[in-house]
C-alpha cells in the first residue's frame, strides 16, 4: 500500500507513531525513567517552526512548504491544536487540510493536542522532537497553537522561526511589538492577495527598523505568500534555506543547546509540580503558604528519588 | 484545571474517554458529515483527543493516517449503504499496515441484518442514529479501556 515514507516500511511508520503517542501522555516520571532521548541541538536536524494567530493560515502553508520540501528530504512536521482546557479531549484538525495536497503521502503528519502546556507547545515536547530527528527524518517542521504571545517557547525549540500573520490584523502586530517581532527570523504575510497586504509588510518593516538590530545579526525576512501562487511558497521555502545556511555558518551550537536543555527542565519541573499537587490532601491548602510550599518541594523530592541515577 | 499524564490514562466517570486518540473517518462517497462532527465532538468533551478526516477518504488513507497518529480506534461514519465492503476494506488495510490491534467501530445507517457480519469483520461496536450520544460514549469507554 502507499504508506512508505522514503526507505522506511510501513511498520517503520507504525512503531513511530506508537513511540509518539506513548511519549506524548507520558508522566514526568516516565520521561525520566526513558533512555536514549537526551536532546543534543549538535547532532539534531534543522528545525522550522510556524507560528502565528489563529486562521494565518499556517496548517495549509505548513503543509504545501513541507511537500515542497519533501521533493529533496524526509521531512516530519508536528502539528500542535488546542485540548479543551475542561474536558482535556480536542478536535485535532490540523491535517484536514494538509491531507487534500498532492504529494502529502511523503510527509509524515502528526497532530498533537496541547494538554497542560501553556506555551503554545505541548507536553514532553522536547522528548516529541528528539524522537522525531532519532526516527531519520532530515528536517522537522513544527506548527504551534497560534495563541499569540506566549510563543516564545517555540523559539527555544527551532532553529528557524517564521512567523505567519494575515492582512486585517494590524492591531497584532501592535501587540507583539514587545514580544514575537524579536523573535522571528522570518515573517510571512500570508493571503497576500488580500487587501491591507502591503501595509502589514511595511508596518513590520517599520518596527524592524525602531527595533534595535538582533544581537545574532540576523536581518529578519518578510515573504509575501498565497496559497494560489506556488512560487511564493518555493520563495518562503528558499529563504528558510537562506536562513539554515547563514545558521551554519555560524559558532552558536553551545548557546542554543543549553537554551533547550534550560527549556526541557523547566517543563519537566512545571509538570512535575502539576503531578505532585494533585496528590496532595485537601486539608493540605489550609497550612501557612509557606509551609505548603516547603512540604511540596519535599513531596516532589522524595518521589524522584527512587528512579534517579 | 490539572490534567496530569497519570490521571489521562486512567478512566474518570466525568471524562470516559481520557488519554485516548480516536480517528473519526468518512470512507466511500457519501457526503454527510454532521453525524461524525457530532460524535467527534463528543468524544472530545468525554476527554478523547479526536483526528478527523473528512470526508470521501480511502481505506488506504485512513489506515495511513490512523497509523501516523498512533490512535486506540478508528470510528468509520458510513451513510451510503456500502459499510460492509468499506469495513472490509479499512479492516484489511489496518492488517497489512500492522496495526490489527487498532480497534474499529462503525456509525451511520446500518441495517440491523449487517450488525453481525460487521461483528464477524472484527468491528467492536455499532452506532445507529437511534442511540443516545451518552450510551455511545459509555460503550466506547468500555471497549476501549
Amino acid at each position: 500500500m502507499a504508506g512508505d515514507i522514503g526507505n522506511h516500511p510501513i511498520g517503520w511508520r507504525r512503531q513511530l507513531g506508537r513511540r509518539l503517542s506513548w511519549l506524548a501522555g507520558a508522566s514526568t516520571l516516565e520521561i525520566l525513567r526513558s533512555e536514549g532521548l537526551i536532546p543534543d541541538v549538535g547532532n539534531s536536524v534543522p528545525r522550522v517552526g510556524l507560528t502565528g494567530p489563529p486562521g494565518a493560515g499556517k496548517s495549509t502553508l505548513g503543509g504545501r512548504l513541507a511537500v515542497l520540501r519533501s521533493q529533496r528530504m524526509r521531512m516530519g512536521l508536528l502539528a500542535i491544536d488546542p485540548s479543551s482546557p475542561v474536558s482535556g479531549g480536542a478536535i485535532l484538525g490540523d491535517r484536514i487540510r494538509m491531507d487534500e495536497l498532492d504529494g502529502i503521502d511523503r510527509l509524515y503528519v502528526r497532530s498533537l493536542a496541547s494538554r497542560t502546556s501553556e506555551d503554545g507547545l505541548a507536553p514532553n515536547i522536547s522528548e516529541l522532537l528528539v524522537a522525531m530527528e532519532q526516527a531519520g527524518f532530515e528536517e522537522v517542521m513544527l506548527e504551534t497553537v497560534g495563541v499569540g504571545q506566549v510563543e516564545h517557547a517555540v523559539r527555544h525549540q527551532v532553529d528557524t522561526m517564521v512567523l505567519v500573520l494575515v492582512p486585517g490584523a494590524g492591531d497584532y502586530v501592535q501587540a507583539m511589538k514587545a514580544g514575537m517581532m524579536e523573535m522571528a527570523d522570518i515573517f510571512v504575510i500570508n493571503k497576500a492577495d488580500m487587501p491591507g497586504a502591503p501595509q502589514i509588510a511595511s508596518e513590520i518593516r517599520s518596527v524592524l527598523r525602531v527595533t534595535s538590530p538582533r544581537r545574532d545579526g540576523w536581518e529578519p525576512a518578510i515573504v509575501m505568500t498565497q496559497m494560489r501562487d506556488q512560487a511564493t511558497v518555493a520563495e518562503l521555502s528558499e529563504t528558510i534555506d537562506r536562513h539554515q545556511a547563514w545558521i551554519r555558518g555560524r559558532n552558536d551550537v553551545s548557546q542554543r543547546r543549553l537554551q533547550r536543555q534550560r527549556y526541557r527542565l523547566r517543563s519537566l519541573m512545571d509538570r512535575w509540580v502539576q503531578e505532585s499537587m494533585s496528590e496532595v490532601p485537601k486539608t493540605f491548602f489550609d497550612f501557612a503558604i509557606q509551609r505548603q510550599m516547603r512540604e511540596l518541594i519535599e513531596r516532589m523530592g522524595a518521589g524522584l528519588l527512587p528512579d534517579s541515577d | 484545571m490539572v490534567i496530569t499524564a497519570n490521571e489521562t490514562k486512567a478512566p474518570s466517570t466525568d471524562y470516559p474517554l481520557r488519554g485516548l486518540r480516536i480517528l473519526v473517518a468518512k470512507p466511500g462517497l457519501d457526503g454527510h458529515d454532521i453525524g461524525a462532527k457530532v460524535i467527534a465532538l463528543a468524544m472530545r468533551d468525554a476527554g478523547a483527543e479526536v483526528i478527523y478526516t473528512g470526508l470521501r477518504k480511502s481505506a488506504q488513507h485512513i489506515a495511513r493516517v490512523a497509523i501516523d497518529e498512533g490512535v486506540d480506534a478508528v470510528g468509520l461514519s458510513i451513510l451510503s449503504g456500502s459499510h460492509c465492503e468499506l469495513v472490509a476494506q479499512v479492516i484489511d488495510c489496518l492488517a497489512r499496515a500492522q496495526a490489527p490491534d487498532v480497534k474499529v467501530f462503525v456509525g451511520g445507517t446500518i441495517p440491523v441484518p449487517d450488525h453481525e457480519p460487521l461483528r464477524q469483520l472484527g468491528v467492536r461496536g455499532i452506532y445507529t442514529s437511534d442511540m443516545s450520544l451518552d450510551r455511545v460514549i459509555r460503550d466506547l469507554a468500555q471497549q476501549l479501556h
